[in-house]
């Protein structure tokens, strides 16, 4: 089935400059003009930029020749070693940055990625775009990357903030549930409090893209030859996927947080929180 | 009724020692019960377990032969308060803290605005005060707000833990004439830890010591 979005430009005729090795060891030179800066100025900073160039190219590279090679290979087993590597490394980094942490917290942001990413990119997939199947690679891997990019960003930043809540101001909500507060009666402000904080970021590149900002993949799809406006198009719909990504994941992992930190017996098991030595 | 059957008092932090054993006590309406004993020795821990904030490691803990599983732990909770040695506050005005309580699902009165003013102007909290916002206030006050906030919900039991700790002299007396007053014209007992044992001792009608080795003996008598 073909794309709907695709579909309706047609007539723009997509003229795309290839990138030959030649034009990326030009490119190079770009990094290099970095490394002077940091001589000149004595940054210090030339080993470390020169490992970290080496590593986008061989990092893109690599990422590239497994994307040519899922794509053509069409195999759903290979695409699911994908989605689940992707997942999995998400899931570290979004657990990996917060100050606090509990036993079972890399489990948690695990599902709550897994159940917001995978329905949001079903969502975009199947019902906006219309591919059929909805997991055909081309369409889901970078859909995914993107939502889970975004989105692990945003379940960090909630964690973050709902672990120090229920840290630093657990007298405050033992003393609701010393009054006869439920459970949720007592978790509900720090829960809601850490969801926007995870949204906060989503929301205010709304705000600005296309003024400030413009997305990288927008930029991207311009400079390979395609209609500004088709990839506008493709960028509302990704803003979309990517602020309802984010919010289903800090809704989940607030749920996953609470299930696990308040029992059955209405009790705050602050003594499960343990703080990280950096 | 309140009762105490057996109860091991450990803190979550090092459950495997036990800081009271065996502890059994009953405790019926209109009574002033001290709970005192050297620091260290379990006092708040043991607040905190009847309150059912945190689990006993062995034990029961029942109001009229009920338990907070089978009544559910808000509803046993708003009969059995607990009011904390320091002060927790929610951010708003002294008043928004007292009628905070009656919001929750467990809540079986509408707040009554009448009778906390009355008790605030009781405790030295005069006029205009429940309209301040509560965190803006000392310590020793914002003690009393607690202390009200806990008392206006009517509970059977009053877990109090260093109530006069923030308090002079002369508020620390009309609190426990206060709490007189209170247990005998409700169906409600307090059960409370104090540091001023002396004074504590005209105000309450029953003393319990805390000290290790002394539990195990009143138990005993208390049993005879």
């Amino acid at each position: 089935m073909m794309p709907a979005l695709a579909a309706a430009t047609d007539a723009a005729v997509p003229t795309i400059l290839p990138l030959g090795a030649f034009e990326l060891v030009l490119a190079a030179g770009l990094v290099l003009l970095a490394g002077l800066v940091s001589v000149l100025l004595r940054l210090g900073l030339e080993r470390r930029l020169t490992i970290a160039a080496l590593r986008t190219v061989l990092q893109l590279l690599l990422i590239g020749y497994i994307l040519r090679y899922v794509f053509e290979l069409d195999s759903i087993w290979l695409l699911a070693i994908v989605v689940m590597v992707m997942l999995a490394v998400a899931a570290h980094a979004a657990a990996r940055r917060t100050e606090a942490y509990f036993d079972g917290m890399m489990t948690a942001s695990l599902i709550a990625l897994v159940a917001s990413s995978l329905l949001t990119t079903w969502m975009v997939t199947r019902l906006i775009i219309g591919v059929e199947p909805w997991y055909q690679p081309q369409y889901m891997v970078p859909l995914l990357g993107m939502i889970l990019g975004n989105s692990l960003t945003g379940i960090s930043l909630c964690l973050d903030q709902l672990l120090t809540t229920l840290k630093d101001r657990r007298h405050e909500i033992e003393m609701e549930l010393a009054l006869g507060a439920t459970r949720w009666e007592a978790a509900r402000r720090p829960l809601r409090e850490a969801v926007r904080r995870g949204m906060i970021p989503t929301i205010n590149a709304m705000s600005v893209v296309g003024i400030v900002s413009l997305p990288g993949m927008m930029t991207g799809q311009i400079l390979a030859g395609a209609d500004p406006l088709l990839a506008v198009k493709y960028q509302i719909v990704v803003m979309f996927m990517i602020a309802a990504a984010t919010a289903l994941g800090c809704i989940f992992i607030g749920l996953l947080v609470y299930a696990r930190l308040f029992n059955a017996r209405h009790q705050l098991r602050a003594e499960r929180i343990q703080t990280r030595q950096f | 009724m309140f009762e105490i059957r057996d109860l091991d008092v450990a803190t979550p932090a090092d459950p495997a020692t036990p800081l009271i054993r065996k502890l059994s006590l009953t405790v019926k309406a209109g009574e002033i019960v001290l709970l005192h004993g050297p620091s260290g020795c379990g006092k708040t821990t043991l607040l905190r377990i009847l309150a059912g904030l945190i689990d006993p490691m062995d034990g029961q803990v029942r109001l009229d032969g009920e338990d907070g599983d089978s009544i559910g732990w808000p509803r046993f909770r708003r009969q059995v308060v607990l009011v904390q040695q320091r002060p927790v506050l929610l951010e708003g005005t002294v008043e928004r803290n007292l009628a905070a309580p009656f919001a929750y699902k467990s809540a079986d009165r509408p707040y009554s605005a009448d009778a906390a003013r009355s008790l605030l102007d009781r405790l030295g909290l005069p006029g205009g005060c429940h309209a301040q916002p509560a965190r803006t206030l000392s310590e020793g006050e914002q003690q009393r707000v607690c202390l009200i906030r806990a008392i206006l919900l009517q509970p059977r039991i009053l877990l109090l833990d260093e109530p006069t700790s923030a308090l002079d002299e002369r508020i620390a007396g009309e609190l426990d004439n206060l709490l007189s007053e209170w247990v005998a014209t409700h169906p409600s007992a307090v059960l409370m830890v104090r540091h001023d044992v002396a004074l504590a001792r005209a105000v309450c009608t029953r003393a319990i010591d805390l000290t290790p080795h002394h539990v195990a003996r009143q138990t005993v008598e208390a049993q005879r």
